[in-house]
């Protein structure tokens, strides 16, 4: 009975806004690293560089969007509204802004005790998440495949911050485990056990709903998310125990799952009855691709020993399901949702008497069509800055930092459109409230 | 247990058609059949507002005895669809694409987030609290539903 009554208050604009505003600066970040240290950072996956640049992405861009998306998403999806919505998006926001930035710090060395509050910030402020989200959805019935997902999302997330805090608990000093089995691990339950899982959760409802397609196959929609966390549970007990035999299968499994997602999504697109093919539509697109892609290098460094050899190749996956993947979709989304929530709470301002200008008034198309033009260019770059640091490392890292400075300036001209049309709706006010 | 989630849930899916008929034919510029299309839109829309406002929630509502859950939410939320829904058919009547875009795009995304709290959350609330009542309600919804294609509603 808790979603019946939690329908009656939408959570604040600010509460999602916050996490949109900040995920485009650590892209901008991580464009300024790849300049700051050059073709060095493509040397390995392992360089203190590419391992911030890692972060600076996953728990910068991503984790930003991720958790400002859930705010909204929850609410509409399961009925489940965060419990003091304004507090937990400051307080959430805040610690995984401070820790994201000194995890990047704590990969590049800098002040001692960088990794220590990193762990702190991030650790506790994923905890706080966890818990609000936990609670908001405590109760709800799975009545659809997505509130399941939605939860066993949630569930991957914190699997992934428990051995993320466990791991920088290793590298500070005050663990002795096996750092790069834990590493695979933590890699596996973030970008699969979360980001993939809280992708596909909201991509069965998004996909048919405003791309106009038929809906996912049963199969898909009724398995997927279940059987997601159960693969990569078996998979991480055998990569701890060295299990060599069951390893390959398993590991295979894993990237089976988001080819099965990828794929489904594609196949789907392909049968869209939309008439016109948007910016949206094709940031998707383009990131299915690249998730197809990188599982297909997977798999073929798994065959050709010729490719695993080559110590550029976790690279070029990195920047797949990285750049590619998830970045992609992430910022297909931010162009719905942002206009969207400016649309509505201007609408509701407005009491009805005022209309609010359309959502495609919010950010011009051609300001979009040309940003996401700048993402295809930086993530173009970026493959080919893996391939051949040398050459490509540097106008990569400008690419990067101009196609990201471009979104935050396209989500800036959404806010000042905002205040823009709050004034008019506030200097009507006294005329509405006479007439 | 999920008979009034599948039969409305049908019912928004067979909106969302009318609603992609009335895109493609502004894409083409055929704005004779879009303004026709756009009116089986219109009606199919209206006759379900009109089916849940007059009968599905009402009963809702007097069997939980929750007169300002969900339900009222959601015809706050049927309230706006109706206000866009007579700005899609300006930019229409002037033959304005890209008002009648922007207009259909803000229509679709708020059109389809209240579908996703009804089909849910309150849909399958109503399964629960109306399972003895469905031998009368779902003809009746039916019969509701069906209508539009009969005339449009008052």
């Amino acid at each position: 009975m808790q979603a019946l009554l939690s329908f009656e208050q939408a959570p604040p604009l600010s509460a999602p806004l916050r996490f949109f505003l900040s995920a485009p600066l650590f892209a901008v970040l991580a464009g300024l690293l790849l300049l700051w240290s050059g073709p060095e950072l493509f040397a390995s996956r392992w360089t203190p560089a590419a391992l911030a640049l890692t972060h600076l992405i996953s728990a910068g861009f991503m984790l930003q969007v991720m958790i400002g998306a859930l705010f909204q998403i929850l609410p509409v999806v399961a009925g489940a509204n965060l419990a003091r919505p304004r507090l937990v998006a400051k307080l959430v926001h805040s610690t995984t802004v401070l820790g994201t930035l000194l995890l990047a710090a704590g990969f590049l060395g800098r002040p001692p005790l960088a990794f220590e509050l990193a762990v702190f910030f991030l650790a506790g402020g994923l905890a706080l998440f966890v818990v609000a989200a936990g609670r908001a959805l405590y109760g709800v019935p799975s009545t659809s495949p997505t509130i399941r997902g939605l939860k066993l999302a949630l569930f991957g997330l914190a699997v992934t911050v428990l051995i993320g805090a466990l791991l920088a608990a290793t590298i500070g000093g005050w663990l002795a485990l096996p750092v790069v089995k834990m590493t695979s691990v933590h890699f596996g339950w973030g970008f699969v056990g979360w980001g993939v899982v809280l992708l596909a959760a909201v991509a069965l409802v998004v996909v048919p709903m405003f791309q106009m397609t038929p809906p996912y196959p049963p199969w898909f929609s009724r398995h997927f998310c279940r059987a997601t966390p159960i693969v990569l549970s078996v998979w991480s007990i055998a990569e701890m125990a060295d299990h060599q035999a069951s390893l390959a299968w398993l590991s295979g499994a894993v990237v089976l799952v988001a080819v099965a997602f990828a794929g489904a999504t594609l196949s789907l697109q392909r049968r869209s009855k939309r008439a016109r093919f948007d910016a949206t539509q094709r940031l998707w697109c383009v990131a299915m691709l690249c998730v197809l892609a990188a599982c297909l290098l997977w798999l073929l460094a798994a065959v050709l020993p010729g490719l695993a050899e080559w110590p550029q190749w976790p690279l070029l996956f990195g920047v797949l399901i990285l750049s590619g993947g998830f970045m992609s979709v992430m910022i297909g989304m931010l162009y719905k949702i942002v206009p969207f929530l400016i649309w509505l709470h201007l609408q509701n301002l407005g009491g009805g008497r005022v209309m609010a200008p359309n959502m495609n008034k919010v950010i011009a198309g051609q300001r979009i069509d040309r940003q996401t033009l700048a993402h295809f260019a930086s993530l173009a770059l970026l493959l080919a800055a893996s391939a051949w640091p040398e050459w490509f490392t540097y106008p990569a890292g400008i690419a990067l930092l101009m196609a990201n400075a471009w979104l935050l300036l396209n989500l800036l001209a959404a806010v000042a459109f905002y205040r823009q049309q709050r004034s008019k709706i506030e200097a009507l006010r006294p005329a509405m409230v006479s007439g | 247990m999920h008979e009034i989630t599948d039969l409305m849930s049908r019912n928004h899916r067979s909106c969302d058609d009318h609603l992609v008929a009335v895109e493609q034919a502004v894409t083409r510029g055929s704005w004779e059949e879009a303004t026709t299309a756009f009116g089986r839109f219109r009606d199919a829309l209206l006759y379900h507002f009109a089916a849940e406002e007059s009968l599905l929630f009402p009963l809702f509502e007097q069997s939980t005895g929750i007169f300002r859950g969900p339900t009222q939410v959601m015809r706050g939320e049927h309230l706006q669809l109706r206000q866009l829904l007579a700005a899609a058919e300006s930019a229409l009547a002037e033959k304005d694409a890209d008002d009648y875009a922007g207009t259909a795009e803000t229509l679709l995304i708020m059109m389809q987030q209240h579908n996703v709290k009804e089909e849910n959350v309150l849909y399958p609330m109503c399964d629960q609290q109306l399972a003895d009542r469905l031998a009368e309600l779902l003809p009746e919804l039916r019969r509701q539903l069906e209508e539009h294609q009969e005339g449009p509603p008052s």
